[in-house]
């Protein structure tokens, strides 16, 4: 199975890979700063879910998401700093996940108010402040099916 | 906490790197310019705080049962959503 294998981001290449692609975070997580190394893991059952696995713990992860699954018309405004830190070029450029939290197998939320954004061609991510936080919500419900 | 009176224009240096300015006082707002290396990340504390809470509930271990989505399929835009200026 593919699920231990690392793919470093070498070449210009979609986040979307069906293992694990590493991340890297210079600033960190919010509260979680000195954690700057992750790998971006997707499980095809899971999906859309994928983790934001800790590499040097890797027992330690983040449940994420892509918004525009639930949320097509989410439109994080990235701050300027943010976008010359993570050297993005393009909107192309970014990837965009938000934190899930789960509640329980039936209940998630979503935190829409600081999503990681990550450049697709240098893996280099950051979780951002978007500009536009007052208008999101940190723990927005994501609708789940109540038959799991 | 180590509190200095600043009056508009006049800075703070923080561990030689990071320079903190009064740049306008209107009424009981403060305008504050911040300058830091880009991988010192700059927040103000109310948002920083709730969304630490956030990530810090969030944090769990690869074997959490995921709930179901209805139907996961992708709708995305012809733009990622992200506004680059």
């Amino acid at each position: 199975m593919n699920s231990a294998n690392v793919i470093e981001i070498e070449e210009p290449e979609t986040v979307e890979t069906t293992s694990g692609c590493e991340v890297r975070m210079p600033a960190g997580l919010l509260g979680f700063e000195q954690i700057k190394n992750f790998l971006l893991i997707a499980n095809p059952a899971e999906a859309p879910f994928r983790w934001l696995q800790v590499k040097d713990n890797p027992s330690l992860a983040f449940v994420v998401i892509e918004p525009f699954f639930f949320m097509p018309d989410y439109s994080p405004d990235i701050p300027q700093q943010d976008v010359n830190f993570l050297g993005l070029s393009s909107p192309d450029d970014a990837a965009v996940f938000n934190i899930v939290t789960v509640h329980n197998s039936k209940g998630a939320t979503v935190n829409l108010k600081g999503p990681v954004v990550i450049n697709r061609n240098t893996g280099v991510g950051k979780q951002v402040v978007i500009a536009n936080a007052a208008q999101y919500s940190v723990q927005h419900p994501l609708p789940v099916n109540e038959a799991a | 906490m180590l509190i200095l009176s600043r009056k508009t224009g006049e800075s703070i240096v923080i561990d030689g790197r990071i320079h903190v300015k009064v740049v306008r006082v209107e009424g009981e707002a403060v305008k504050i310019g911040i300058e830091a290396p880009s991988e010192v990340p700059v927040h103000r504390r109310e948002v920083y705080e709730e969304i630490q809470r956030s990530n810090q509930q969030a944090l769990t271990r690869q074997n959490t049962a995921l709930p179901k989505l209805p139907s996961p399929k992708p709708v995305k835009p012809a733009r990622k959503g992200s506004k680059v200026p």
